[in-house]
């Protein structure tokens, strides 16, 4: 193999594979990325067995062939690499791969290709096509809420589905068990059918990632246990976890009947200054609503206390709730409009979040006890 | 098939046998309780190739007429079970430790017997032997009062027993463990315990009020350290009394084995102690260290169940969690009013360390050196001043740690308090003295009014931030973050019963579960202070301390961790250079609080020199 190429094309698809890489590998040949030279493209290939990413650019070809070297070693040898240096790189007899750029040359250890672990999508029964845009939308809203904690390893991700209650929509959602995200896009043609799917999260930031970059259609092909985006250059294939996502329309309450209409904006402002008071991960912000307005107090007994109130619309009875102030903080994180609406029951009852403006994303967040 | 018949008298014995007997040190344990039941002053006991060759125990009790010796022998008679008009025996009273009459007859069933005794009413002694079971005769023996019971080769009737006994060494490891419980449970009876012609124990009557005689025998058996360092416990809760002693945090050992609970003058092990010790100890003790206690149980016979177990070992409470509140409850006040208290052998650590690094400076100091003897006379009527031992103290310090040029210049960047102002000496007479300078940035060092304080302020610091961190949480109490999908956790056995009724205590530690069906249970609220955390993982945890401690300690053991990483971070580092305001402010905050003499590990915070040890360095006395 012998290819010559652009620094900064180089470096952006290497860019975009390379963080699939896990730092450890215990299999020496997954730490690589796959290179593949062929009809006037380089093709790079990095996976950690449960997501694979592919991406093509143009490329000189001097030889065509393939190898495998260090995914992180070469990324970094490319970024510190002078703006538009032409790069060339070539496979040597000794298993060695050698890199050239202006004066510096590089010779990494290299393994062959033919090692390298290739991920079969198999059969993807259900394609269908989206705007880049709107999954990263769907993404944005929900991955706030994906649990880390692996003993439920079905809330690992982002449940991905259709529903079919008025509107056919595509459904994102996810939970950590303390609070819910969800956020709908109306349904692509050729979805109907599909399966409801929990994507990881590892595959969920990996996407976001890439999705950020891309303006056009992603192509999106969904089987029982892998799930494909392909936009640009790039082919993103995971699998899917193997796990049944909680019933979770279950806790996302209807009848709560106390409404709280208040600016988003200046909410997320006054619940960040107040939580200041205290520095603890647990610490919580008191809420006490009442006619036409709201008082936020944190209460630290080390340090003090803060209190802020706001002006908002509420006409119901007086209530005192309490909340994980990180937690208000991500919700109002996804406001964007002027307005966000509260409802409430009771300080023990999950309250629903919203965009007044916005019927396709919630929030359910479960409140503390203090 | 055969046909079902009686087993021999003999074989019943032998059976019997097996339950009571197990080891020599178990016969030596129902022989011992005999001659303590009989109301002895001295109990004598000999033990030859750790009990195989020989037992003889001799009391100076009430002894037994010729007749009562003959039934003595006899299984399932006893005198020691009460009866009332009726005739019948009251199993539920029982102020004696023995009662089954299992005890002689099952001796006398492996081994070869011999018992001469005389009580108060006979002219000589009798004596009576047993030989595996067959019954000599009672024949006239000369004899003191009280009596003397001899067995000799146990276990020859069955020798499949004798194969499975450990080494002779281990046999007598365990009749001294054996004579120690119930030594300690009998603080006024006289014991000694000898091993073929070495003497292994000898514990003269003890003498005083209770307390007192019983931190004498207490360190006559656990060494004069236990007594230095141990905090007396007395407590009562609706008519059960706890009293004793437990060792400060900092006096801890590798295993447990070194906690005793007596249940009404019987030495018990249970786990219920076990787990309230570690309840009560947590937040003081590394997971792997564990203190040393001693404590008297004193309840009604009628709410406890001696009858679990032949050998007695086990108890049972009829409320155990009154019992195990009790402990807790009474042990953590002992740790409260020790306030900063470290452990004796802690400064003597430091001292042996010191010693180490200078051999012979204890007593080779003085005549070693042709100078010496003058220095000495000189230094007789050298009164020494406070700057002239702080030049002392700290000059042999940093020996161990620090070539001397490495000091000098640690010296002299560090911050150093002059003694000079008047307050400065009213502080010398508080516990922890007045500071008199850092060293190495990592070290306060105080003068007290006899000795010096070297405090680690870091581990001071971190504990004193950890102490205000958990009044605050006693204080507000935990907050709870409700779970939006509740997690059911299924459970083996009727580990979620046991849950379900200590629910309310969880929910106290910000816990809440109830049951879910059969065999399971469902979470609805954790502490918020852990964050998201493994649900599933820590119930079933809980359910496992339930079971062995009876005491949900996973749950306080996590929040304590998190407490105690939020105190290391906000605390001053080793390195931090403190001006003197902050390093008496610190002193007198260590003073004031509660448990401030031991980081959350057991490790001491402070370390005291008293002046006397530190003469004793150098020779002077």
């Amino acid at each position: 193999m012998k290819i010559t190429i652009e620094r900064g094309a180089l470096l952006k698809s290497l860019n975009h594979v390379q963080s699939v890489v896990e730092r450890r590998n215990t299999i020496p040949i997954l730490s690589n990325v796959l290179m593949r030279a062929g009809q006037g493209q380089l093709s790079l290939t990095a996976t950690d067995l449960d997501i694979e990413v592919v991406e093509a650019t143009t490329a000189d070809i001097g030889q065509e062939g393939g190898t495998t070297a260090s995914a992180h070693t070469l990324y970094d040898i490319v970024r510190k690499l002078p703006d538009g240096a032409q790069v060339e790189i070539t496979d040597g007899e000794d298993g060695k791969l050698t890199l050239q750029a202006g004066r510096s040359r590089f010779a990494l250890q290299a393994l062959p290709q033919e090692d390298f672990p290739a991920m079969s999508a198999g059969d993807l029964p259900h394609r269908f096509e989206m705007p880049a845009e709107a999954l990263g939308r769907l993404i944005d809203k929900t991955r706030f809420a994906i649990s880390t904690e692996e003993t439920r390893y079905y809330l690992n991700g982002i449940y991905l589905h259709m529903v079919e209650d008025g509107a056919p929509m595509l459904r994102a959602v996810a939970t950590d068990g303390h609070r819910l995200a969800q956020a709908d896009f109306p349904l692509p043609d050729g979805a109907a059918g599909m399966p409801g799917v929990i994507v990881p999260r590892k595959t969920v930031l990996e996407l976001q990632k890439l999705v950020e970059e891309e303006e056009g259609i992603v192509r999106i092909g969904v089987s029982d246990t892998k799930i494909r985006f392909e936009f640009g250059g790039v082919v993103l294939t995971s699998k899917l976890i193997d796990g049944t996502f909680p019933d979770y329309t279950r806790v996302i309450p209807e009848g709560n009947d106390k409404d709280m209409e208040v600016d988003g904006k200046k909410f997320a402002e006054a619940v960040d200054r107040v939580s200041t008071i205290s520095t603890e991960r647990s610490r919580a912000v008191k809420l006490n609503m009442e006619e036409g307005r709201l008082i936020l107090t944190v209460t630290n007994p080390d340090s003090g206390s803060a209190t802020e109130e706001l002006g908002v619309a509420y006409s119901s009875d007086a209530l005192e709730i309490g909340f994980n102030a990180r937690y208000l903080l991500d919700i109002a994180g996804q406001l964007d409009g002027d307005k966000a609406v509260f409802s409430l029951a009771d300080s023990g009852s999950p309250t629903v979040i919203r965009d007044v403006d916005d019927e396709s994303a919630l929030y359910v967040l479960m409140p503390m006890r203090v | 098939m055969n046909k079902v018949r009686r087993l021999s008298e003999g074989t019943i014995n032998r059976i019997a046998a097996g339950e009571v007997v197990e080891r020599p040190a178990s016969a030596v344990k129902e022989l011992v309780e005999n001659a303590i039941d009989a109301g002895s002053g001295q109990i004598d006991i000999v033990v030859v190739s750790g009990g195989r060759d020989l037992i003889r125990v001799s009391d100076d009790g009430c002894g037994m007429s010729p007749e009562d010796l003959l039934t003595a022998v006899e299984r399932h008679a006893t005198s020691k079970l009460k009866q009332d008009e009726t005739g019948r025996e009251d199993l539920h009273d029982i102020d004696t430790l023995g009662f089954r009459g299992e005890a002689l007859p099952s001796i006398g069933a492996v081994a070869r017997l011999s018992i001469t005794t005389r009580d108060a009413a006979a002219d000589t002694a009798s004596k009576l032997t047993v030989e595996g079971g067959t019954l000599g005769s009672v024949e006239p023996a000369a004899g003191p009062e009280g009596t003397r019971i001899e067995v000799r080769d146990l276990f020859f009737a069955t020798p499949a027993r004798l194969k499975f006994l450990k080494s002779e060494g281990a046999e007598t490891q365990a009749v001294s463990d054996v004579v120690k419980r119930l030594a300690m449970a009998h603080e006024t009876v006289g014991f000694s315990l000898t091993s073929g012609d070495r003497n292994l124990l000898r514990l003269p009557p003890a003498q005083g009020d209770l307390f007192e005689a019983r931190l004498s025998r207490l360190s006559g058996i656990m060494g004069n350290d236990f007594a230095a360092n141990a905090l007396r416990v007395d407590a009562e809760r609706e008519g059960v009394r706890l009293t004793g002693y437990a060792g400060l945090p900092t006096f801890n050992r590798g295993t447990a084995q070194y906690q005793y609970l007596f249940v009404n003058g019987r030495p018990v092990r249970d786990k219920l102690l076990t787990g309230a010790v570690r309840g009560a100890y947590m937040d003081f003790l590394a997971r792997n260290r564990h203190p040393v206690v001693a404590l008297f149980l004193e309840i009604d016979p009628a709410l406890v169940d001696v009858n679990v177990h032949p050998a007695k070992t086990e108890v049972r409470f009829r409320d155990a969690g009154l019992v195990r509140g009790l402990i807790v409850g009474a042990l953590r006040q002992a740790l409260a009013e020790a306030g900063h208290r470290a452990s004796t052998t802690v400064a003597e650590t430091a001292l042996g360390a010191i010693q180490a690094e200078f051999p012979g400076s204890a007593q080779g100091g003085a005549a070693g050196s042709p100078a010496g003897s003058g220095w000495q006379d000189g230094a007789r009527d050298w009164v020494p001043s406070s700057s002239a031992l702080q030049a002392h103290a700290s000059a042999q310090m940093p020996h161990q740690q620090a070539p001397q040029a490495d000091w000098g210049s640690g010296f002299g960047t560090s911050a150093r308090v002059e003694p000079e102002n008047i307050q400065s000496q009213a502080l010398e007479a508080r516990p922890l003295g007045v500071a008199r300078g850092q060293l190495h940035e990592t070290y306060v060092v105080a003068q007290t009014a006899d000795g010096i304080v070297i405090v680690d302020q870091h581990a001071a610091h971190e504990r004193l931030v950890y102490e205000r961190m958990k009044e605050a949480i006693a204080a507000n109490g935990l907050t709870r973050q409700m779970l939006l999908i509740p997690e059911v956790v299924e459970l083996e056995g009727d580990a979620a019963d046991r849950l379900a009724r200590r629910a309310e205590d969880l929910a106290e530690l910000g816990f809440v579960l109830e049951k879910f069906g059969e065999g399971a249970v469902v979470v609805r609220e954790t502490p918020a202070l852990l964050g998201k955390l493994n649900v599933t993982g820590l119930v079933r945890d809980l359910a496992d301390d339930l079971t062995e401690l009876d005491e949900a300690l996973s749950l306080k053991e996590r929040l304590e961790d998190v407490c105690s990483t939020i105190a290391c971070h906000g605390s001053v580092r080793a390195g931090r250079r403190l001006t003197a305001e902050e390093m008496n402010a610190l002193l007198r905050e260590m003073e004031a609080t509660p448990h401030s003499g031991q980081c959350n590990h057991g490790r001491p915070t402070y370390v005291e020199l008293k002046l006397a040890d530190i003469e004793r360095l150098f020779g002077r006395r």
